[in-house]
């Protein structure tokens, strides 16, 4: 896949305080890249950096197919952003923020009056279009200033907590969207604090305190930190033949009783649990569900990043 | 998706956009239109009344021999016109006053209205560059004060010959008058916006930036003072020197603005 983000080294100062030290990252077209630190990691500072709003004081970045600090205004032409706070002109109607901001960014009048009718449609606010922005409610603003990012159709986007604050309604429309946006072959790279959120949409993870301590996938991070494990309930609940019979299938690592089920953990469950439902069933035992057990996020995230002093 | 090639505007729909949306901004903002419409309104209605009232209550000996002292040239006029003339000399000069005050707020309310909005970080998102959109919000909070004042200037302009003495019609059509209110006031309005937006870089409360702002007034009123009390003789070579100055200081401010406005700058250090 081709490299859409790529920095070396990137290191941002201010005075004595090293606020991103030294950061590698190479992000895909099309991926949906997480982006989790602590409060005070620098995760506002790195996604500045990244769009051209603040130099870096060493190291270097290539943004869209642009170098970082030699073509910033087509940095900034091909990225979208959504800062921590909506900032929409609050007197000015959906339409005239959008229009705005559309002009800004270099399209024609007829270019801004459909790209402004098409995000304020998909976010579901175009019946309120005409309406003073400071009537409407938290997460309508936000869907505003998230239409605002996106819409000169950059390449990549970056959404600084896009569902905090959010009702349970906005905050599935606005993962909906950027999951639209990656079937369109767009990248995102989302600051989130919520970790499920993140465990959903996104494809890697970096976990980031100053510095990126460490990218992975998700699932593969969560395997190697907490092994894969399978869930089978019984119907009736399980004997301890039935326990006997799952330890005695090969590469089984462990099984145990929890909960009125068998949980099993294996190095490799796609070739294991096949084996492990024929045993079961050869046994006489009735299968209710076979589900995969994962370690929250937030395990793995506490486990990786360690909290700032 | 949609095949958009984003990239930063032309200037001029770049200052079209921003002039829109300053305008549309401040019209809807009753305080900020009060504070504009109020200060040419109170000295237009004034500066009529005064000529008028000038026309209908003839001065009195100690007033015209005190009007003949600071202004030797009205020496020979009727006392009544020329009481008339200098009245409405008098408040050409208040009319300069207009520039220092109206775009002052405007410009005021541009910067601190947009930081405590929170609403520069997206607008400096944008490809724009920051010279470029210093510019533009410079023009949107100076061609509406340019225009109150001119329009001000018109009907005291209009008031004043349907009204006043011959003294003070030539008064108020003197070249060395008009050059100034089209020349001068331009000048003195970009000063005015680009010290708005200096001082609105340093602090967050529109009236304190105000009250800051304010002392642009004080030169135009000594000037004033210093005409009516005969210290000074406002002729042409005057009226150049001190646009040749304004040129020069507006340049230089307009560079001060810039270099404070900056997107590390306001991003980083602003507060």
């Amino acid at each position: 896949m081709k490299t859409v983000l790529r920095t070396d080294k990137l290191t941002k100062r201010f005075g004595e305080l090293v606020a991103v030290d030294r950061i590698d990252l190479e992000v895909c077209e099309g991926e949906v890249f997480g982006f989790l630190g602590p409060n005070g990691a620098g995760k506002t500072t790195t996604l500045r950096l990244l769009c051209a709003l603040i130099g870096p004081t060493s190291g270097s970045a290539e943004v869209a197919g642009f170098r970082l600090g030699r073509d910033d205004p087509k940095i900034r032409a091909s990225v979208g952003i959504l800062t921590e706070q909506p900032g929409l002109y609050e007197r000015q109607s959906a339409w005239e923020n959008l229009v705005f901001y559309a002009t800004l960014y270099g399209l024609t009048t007829a270019e801004a009056g459909s790209q402004a009718e098409r995000y304020l449609r998909l976010m579901g606010l175009w019946e309120r279009r005409t309406e003073p922005v400071a009537t409407f409610s938290r997460g309508m603003k936000q869907k505003m200033a998230i239409a605002r990012a996106a819409l000169h159709e950059p390449r990549l986007l970056f959404l600084d907590e896009p569902t905090t604050g959010l009702d349970p309604d906005a905050a599935k429309t606005v993962r909906e969207f950027i999951v639209q946006l990656r079937g369109e072959g767009r990248t995102v790279f989302l600051c989130t604090h919520n970790l499920d959120e993140a465990d959903r949409l996104c494809d890697r993870i970096a976990f980031f305190r100053r510095n990126v301590i460490r990218i992975a996938d998700p699932d593969e991070l969560r395997a190697e930190l907490y092994g894969r494990a399978t869930e089978i309930r019984l119907m009736p609940a399980p004997r301890p033949e039935d326990l006997a019979r799952v330890r005695a299938v090969p590469g089984v690592r462990e099984a145990r009783f929890e909960n009125g089920s068998i949980v099993v953990a294996s190095a490799d469950p796609l070739h294991t649990n096949p084996l492990l439902i024929r045993a079961l069933v050869e046994g006489g035992a009735q299968i209710a569900f076979v589900t995969e057990r994962k370690a929250h996020l937030e395990d793995v995230y506490l486990k990786i990043v360690e909290p700032i002093e | 998706m949609t095949a958009i090639v984003a990239a930063s505007p032309a200037r001029p729909t770049l200052v079209r956009a921003v002039c829109v949306r300053e305008w549309r901004e401040a019209l809807s903002n009753k305080l900020l239109v009060g504070m504009t419409l109020l200060p040419p309104v109170v000295i237009l209605a004034t500066g009529v009344l005064a000529v008028a009232a000038a026309a209908i209550n003839p001065p009195s000996e100690h007033d015209v021999q005190a009007l003949y002292a600071a202004a030797p040239a009205a020496a020979g006029l009727d006392p009544k016109e020329a009481v008339q003339g200098f009245i409405a000399t008098y408040f050409l000069i208040l009319f300069m006053l207009i520039p220092t005050v109206v775009p002052l707020t405007m410009a005021i309310y541009s910067v601190i209205g947009e930081k405590s909005a929170r609403t520069l970080e997206p607008l400096l998102a944008t490809p724009v560059g920051v010279g470029d959109l210093l510019f533009a919000k410079s023009l949107a909070s100076t061609v509406p004060s340019v225009l109150v004042t001119w329009i001000a200037y018109a009907i005291y302009l209009g008031s004043v010959i349907a009204l006043g003495s011959r003294a003070a019609q030539n008064a108020v059509t003197a070249p060395r008058w008009i050059l100034a209110i089209v020349v001068m006031v331009p000048l003195l309005t970009l000063l005015s916006v680009n010290l708005g937006i200096l001082i609105s870089t340093r602090v967050n409360d529109v009236r304190v930036a105000q009250q800051i702002g304010g002392l642009v007034v004080v030169p135009v009123v000594a000037l004033g003072i210093a005409q009516v009390t005969g210290r000074v003789v406002l002729d042409n070579g005057a009226f150049l020197q001190m646009s040749a100055f304004l040129i020069v200081v507006d340049v230089a401010v307009f560079w001060l603005a810039k270099v404070a406005f900056q997107r590390e700058n306001i991003l980083v250090r602003w507060r």
